[in-house]
């Protein structure tokens, strides 16, 4: 990318991702299905992958479900972007057996928004929901049992938010739990 | 053959037993006598750590250039040098190696341009305190101690 | 009257974490009516080590001894996902015979994986003796790691671009002395178990699992293909040359635990003859991509999963340009294969549950990550 040459003088362009549009029945189909809330079909290094509009996301991975054979859940995870507007980007993996293909729906979605849970469409998204809770603190809503599956009950704060540090949380626990300061 | 019958000749459980019986000869002995005797592990073994010394005139071979450090993830590597202000190079003074933290990954080793540092085949490292691990310049070049069983 | 005396209160009954046959520290609470169990919960978490945040905060490199402590009984498969979904990014590929070496090792390790999931598994049930031989086999296995990089579980046998270690001279003998004794041993292990009417009567029509919940949960793995689906990421999606071997991807259709024994049992086979055909023919030449001094992806992002021994073994990676992953999601397949658990043993016999424990084949390490 632009980074390989270190020059001081210009300030580089904020680097993107260098996706492809993805063409094909598929997206096609979506566009067609969706119209603007499917705003983006592209892939990126050769795997597809779809951006929706936060609330058209579980009906998109319904429609994929069944009426284009993706039939297994693969994954459902966010990324923290601080700087953006909506700080934290969705992912949910899907994989057809019938295509053998495997399809990323993206959505972007704010610190303060509640996404609908995808529990109704795919049982499995249960631990994976809670796990995108506990990690990030985005509350699913309509989620059966909402709360924290790897992390202690009692923790505060979402751990894999950009903002929260190891060396402030190994701080703050050896203060509270300990009464020194910690020497990290 | 039926299956009422094979339950009733107790054949599956003849047929176990035969396994058994076959592996009761003590040449299939598999139990390692540690430490009456210490096994030998691989030529390539990642075990403890050594800063390798030049046979001919016992000067380290570090060159002090801190890539071992910057490899290591768990950050547990502390090189301290000087630079000698005749020949423009730096020495080494001290070699800090914690090795509580250490995982064995063996990238502090693949990082070294010199082959100074080196994970030998020594896995006795356990010592009776925390400041025990944290091994020394002197302890890296020497090596550990284990003290032998009985 | 006695009826009602009889199921008038749901026993609320703790397993784990410390529990011999939980692999680990689960706990999982069962509710139970007498001897059936009406409902389990999991109570997961207690080997979390936060891998994906120390992700952030290490270089693509130096990660990757982290992932091998995930599921730390297959750390091979846990380095190759890894090395690949970063070649994925960097646009690399490793050469051919860093690929055929990264198969042996890959497929070893599957073998030593379902050995010691059959040890311990037989060892749940009751039968104390398969352990020992699966056991020995296992230790063959860990001694070839051993020789090749120096380390026997946490292996770090790979690096991104390909391997770090040539093989050590010997190396085609120890793994052909192996893939000509294994097979034997493998039908020691069917003539303890398989026909064995213990064995047998605890393991057929326990935990059943249907295709079509095994989508539903997103199982992956021998337990999928126990249920009639013939998927492995091996043949739908072929990754570091598996393309050019032969082999067969073992299925059952019961979808009960005695199908997912055999499926395993089928599949240590299996490997064997990929292990022969790759060792057969190592090609010769670099065993490092060129350009892997400095890795650094440009941005991006990409989702790379492979077969590992207890399922579909995903990495998401995202990059922002630098040195570090921007994030790194382990999609583990344990994770997704226990939370089936719940409708697995509903309706069951407590004493079940140990058995449909050990089908899972969980690691709780990788399930806490
Ligand atoms: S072996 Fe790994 S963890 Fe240990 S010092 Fe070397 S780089 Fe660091
Ligand atoms: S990498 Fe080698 S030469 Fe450099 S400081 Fe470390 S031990 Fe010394």
């Amino acid at each position: 990318m632009s980074e390989q040459q270190p020059s001081k003088a210009a300030p580089k362009p904020a680097a993107v991702m260098e996706s492809q549009p993805w063409a094909g029945e598929l997206p096609e189909n979506l566009r067609t299905q969706f119209s603007e809330d499917v705003p983006e079909t592209s892939q990126y290094a050769g795997q597809p992958y779809v951006v929706c509009k936060p609330d058209a996301a579980v009906a998109v991975l319904r429609y994929l479900k069944e009426r284009e054979q993706f039939d297994a859940l693969v994954d459902i995870t966010a990324v923290d972007y601080p700087s953006r507007e909506a700080r934290f980007e969705l992912i949910y993996i899907v994989y057809s057996h019938a295509r053998n293909q495997r399809l990323r729906v993206k959505t972007s979605i704010g610190a303060a928004s509640r996404p609908r849970t995808l529990t109704a469409v795919f049982t499995g998204a249960n631990w994976l929901e809670r796990e995108v809770y506990d990690m990030f603190g985005i509350v699913f809503d309509g989620h059966p049992g909402l709360h924290r599956i790897l992390l202690p009950e009692e923790w505060t704060g979402f751990p894999l938010r950009k903002d929260s540090s190891i060396l402030g949380m190994d701080q703050a626990w050896v203060k509270d739990n300990l009464g020194i300061e910690s020497g990290q | 053959m039926p299956e009422w019958l094979r339950r009733f000749l107790l054949i599956d459980l003849i047929q176990g037993m035969l396994v058994t019986f076959r592996t009761q000869h003590p040449k299939y002995i598999n139990t390692e006598q540690y430490p009456e005797e210490r096994p030998r592990v691989a030529e390539r073994y990642r075990g403890a750590p050594r800063l390798n010394i030049n046979p001919e005139n016992g000067e380290t071979l570090c060159i002090a250039c801190d890539l071992c450090a910057i490899a290591c993830p768990e950050n547990l590597i502390v090189v301290g040098s000087v630079r000698n202000p005749e020949t423009r190079r730096k020495e080494l003074t001290t070699f800090t190696y914690d090795l509580s933290r250490c995982m064995f990954c063996g990238l502090c080793e693949d990082a070294c341009p010199v082959d100074a540092l080196e994970l030998t085949q020594d896995f006795e490292l356990a010592s009776f305190t925390r400041e025990g691990q944290i091994w020394d310049r002197q302890m890296l070049e020497e090596g550990p101690r284990p003290s032998p069983y009985r | 009257m006695a009826d009602t005396f009889l199921d008038a209160q749901e026993l609320v009954l703790n397993m784990g974490p410390q529990h011999p046959s939980t692999h680990g520290v689960l706990r999982v609470i069962l509710k139970l009516d007498g001897e059936k169990v009406l409902g389990t919960e999991c109570v997961i978490g207690y080997l979390h080590r936060g891998v994906e945040k120390i992700a952030e905060h290490r270089t693509y490199a130096q990660f990757a001894p982290y992932v091998d402590r995930m599921d730390y009984i297959s750390a091979v498969s846990n380095g190759l996902g890894y090395c690949l979904a970063v070649e994925k990014l960097l646009n690399a590929e490793a050469p051919p015979r860093a690929r055929a070496v990264r198969v042996i090792l890959t497929e070893l390790n599957r073998i030593a994986s379902h050995l010691l999931w059959l040890g311990t598994h037989a060892l749940d049930i009751g039968a104390i003796t398969p352990l020992f031989y699966t056991f020995r086999e296992r230790e063959e296995i860990l001694a070839i790691f051993e020789n090749y990089c120096g380390a026997r579980l946490t292996t770090h046998a790979f690096r991104i671009g390909g391997l770090q270690y040539e093989t050590y001279s010997g190396f085609e003998e120890q793994v052909k002395r192996f893939c000509d004794t294994f097979p034997a041993h493998v039908d020691e292990y069917e003539t303890l178990l398989t026909g064995n009417p213990i064995w047998r009567d605890r393991l057929i029509g326990v935990g059943l699992l249907t295709a079509e919940q095994c989508k539903d949960y997103g199982v992956t793995g021998p337990v999928l293909r126990a249920a009639g689906v013939a998927w492995d990421l091996r043949k739908a999606q072929p990754y570091s040359g598996y393309e050019q071997y032969e082999f067969e991807v073992p299925t059952r259709s019961g979808g009960d635990t005695y199908d997912r024994y055999l499926v395993r049992i089928e599949e240590m086979r299996q490997s064997v003859r990929i292990i022969r055909q790759a060792v057969e023919r190592i090609p010769e030449g670099a065993i490092m991509a060129k350009g892997m001094k400095v890795i650094k992806p440009p941005v991006g992002e990409a989702y790379v999963s492979i077969e590992a021994p207890k399922g579909e073994l995903g990495y998401f990676i995202v990059s922002d340009g630098s040195i570090h992953p921007y994030r790194v999601r382990v999609r583990p397949p344990s994770f997704l294969n226990l939370q089936a658990l719940e409708v697995m043993a509903k309706g069951s016999l407590v004493a079940d549950v140990v058995a449909i424990i050990g089908t899972i084949d969980i690691v709780l390490g990788e399930v806490d990550r």
